[in-house]
């Protein structure tokens, strides 16, 4: 998938990226490409900057140097370019986040709506089409609230694609999840990769990982350690850090 | 709504649930607190008894239409003071919220510092203010208005501040949700965050309008005609001191009780979790 015939230009791609949280050197020297079509998912342990990391590319993470690219422009930094920019970027949270006080259609013409300037009616045919897709679509007019956790990932999944995004971003997506709902939601998102949609994808799941992703990205202490095809990088990591990683999760 | 509970005791929320022995120890302490309090309500009365209060003359124009008259155009004017504070108080708070959390910085101190004045005048100073020193400088005003100005004002202030906690308590996430799909922050604040705030606070908003009700009874100083006012006129018309307030209290206590039913009965509708 990440054959980059297409075009040379990456969807992402940060440059040199850097983030202090104070004295807590957060990204350290971040250079990451991602084109398109391509699945690129991050693991480590926690503390090491993924999240972070995954959160600068729309700016909900402000960095202190370095550059994020979107489609070969720089992003942003403010006002109505940045919040166009993001428009064409899907992101998911661990939290789902869904709009607590609209119901699950409003949540997901809300974007096309609002943002896009679509009419009601063609957002809200599309947001069923969505619906429909991700399995939730009997729960159109029930608020997030009512919908088990697996659920409302999975509209919040649709709620990003209704925005037509170029590439989504998944920080986390099944981590909040009880564990029969997981595979709902890995579901969905392995559906979506061979759709061809460009993914960045901040995970546990390590079969997940192996199954779906292009490349694999680990990271620790703020820093890209290694990174390889999936196969390459869980049976033959070249690092000791990765290693122990590796090692400390085994058997789940 | 599954979230839909019912509301809690203040005990079901701090204290685990009693055994044997507390509760023997709750109920002995009850049966004495009611003696107490009998014992208490006892003296009063027979102080009054002594000092003439209970005799007929001080009770028996409670019984005439027209006090009743005199005092529901009392109560009128009372309502409408503490509705139009509370409505004009509800959107100055609003509109001193939003400036203390524009994140336009000059803009925000202004907003602050009014909030913390009105927040810290007592609303009789206002009064005063708007009685004695407004008309100095030529500005006419009604005493309708010279009541509920600065009712209005020291209202507002908390109300500010209510809305401003509400605003607080809505998850960051459901801003980040709203900013990734591309919204400007002033469309996240009135479609997103605002909305569930409000909500949030619904209840406290209500109640507030107990303290306002409470503050419209320095009308006097005004001489707008509120159920204080005319409950005073009356008083020097049939020299009855302490029936007269008497039934004004009881007025007043039941129409802050309605308030805070109603603030109850929409919470529960909404599905917010209070604690009596």
């Amino acid at each position: 998938m990440s054959l980059n015939h297409t075009d040379e230009i990456p969807v992402i791609e940060l440059r040199h990226v850097d983030k202090h949280y104070g004295d807590l050197h957060v990204l350290r020297d971040i250079n990451l490409k991602v084109s398109r079509g391509e699945v690129l998912v991050v693991i480590g342990p926690s503390g090491s900057g993924k999240s972070t990391m995954c959160r600068t590319i729309n700016r909900l993470e402000t960095i202190d140097s370095g550059d994020v690219l979107i489609e070969g422009k720089p992003l942003p930094k403010e006002g109505r370019e940045l919040a166009a920019m993001r428009a064409e970027l899907g992101m998911v949270f661990q939290q789902f986040n869904l709009f607590a006080h609209k119901t699950i259609l409003e949540n997901v013409t809300l974007g096309p709506i609002d943002v896009l300037g679509m009419k009601r009616d063609e957002a809200e045919k599309r947001a069923m089409e969505l619906l429909a897709r991700v399995g939730v679509a009997e729960q159109a007019q029930k608020v997030p609230a009512q919908l088990s956790g697996g659920q409302q990932q999975r509209v919040a999944i649709a709620r990003s694609l209704a925005m037509n995004p170029k590439a989504m971003m998944f920080d986390e997506p099944t981590s909040a999840l009880d564990p029969e709902m997981i595979n709902e939601v890995l579901d969905v998102m392995v559906e979506l990769a061979r759709g061809g949609m460009t993914m960045v994808v901040v995970t546990h799941e390590m079969n997940f990982a192996r199954r779906v992703a292009d490349r694999v990205v680990f990271m620790a202490d703020g820093q890209i350690v290694e990174e390889g095809a999936p196969d390459e990088f869980f049976d033959h990591p070249k690092t000791q850090r990765a290693r122990d990683f590796l090692n400390s999760i085994k058997g789940h | 709504m599954s979230n839909h509970a019912k509301p809690l005791s203040i005990r079901d929320a701090l204290y685990e649930q009693p055994g044997p022995h507390t509760r023997r120890r709750v109920l002995i302490g009850t049966v004495i607190t009611a003696v107490l309090v009998l014992i208490g309500i006892g003296l009063v009365i027979r102080q009054f008894y002594i000092t003439g209060q209970l005799a007929p003359r001080y009770w028996t124009f409670l019984a005439q239409p027209t006090t009743w008259r005199y005092l529901l155009q009392g109560f009128r004017g009372t309502v409408s003071v503490a509705l139009t504070s509370g409505v004009l108080a509800l959107i100055l708070g609003l509109v001193l919220m939003l400036g203390r959390t524009s994140g336009v910085k000059p803009l925000s101190v202004v907003c602050r510092v009014v909030t913390d004045f009105f927040r810290g005048v007592p609303s009789l100073l206002l009064i005063y203010f708007f009685f004695l020193v407004v008309p100095q400088y030529g500005v006419k005003l009604s005493s309708f208005w010279m009541i509920t100005l600065p009712v209005t004002l020291a209202a507002s202030g908390v109300l500010a501040e209510v809305m401003r906690a509400g605003v607080n308590a809505v998850p960051r996430g459901q801003v980040e949700a709203a900013m990734s799909l591309g919204m400007r922050p002033a469309r996240i604040m009135f479609k997103i965050v605002l909305p569930q705030a409000i909500r949030f606070v619904i209840p406290s908003l209500i109640s507030q309008l107990v303290v306002v009700v409470k503050d419209t009874t320095v009308a006097y100083v005004v001489s707008y005609p509120d159920l204080m006012q005319n409950a005073r006129v009356l008083i020097t018309n049939y020299d009855a001191l302490v029936s007269m307030y008497f039934t004004v209290a009881i007025i007043y206590i039941l129409l802050n009780y309605a308030i805070n039913k109603l603030s109850g009965f929409v919470a529960e509708r909404m599905g917010v979790k209070i604690i009596r």
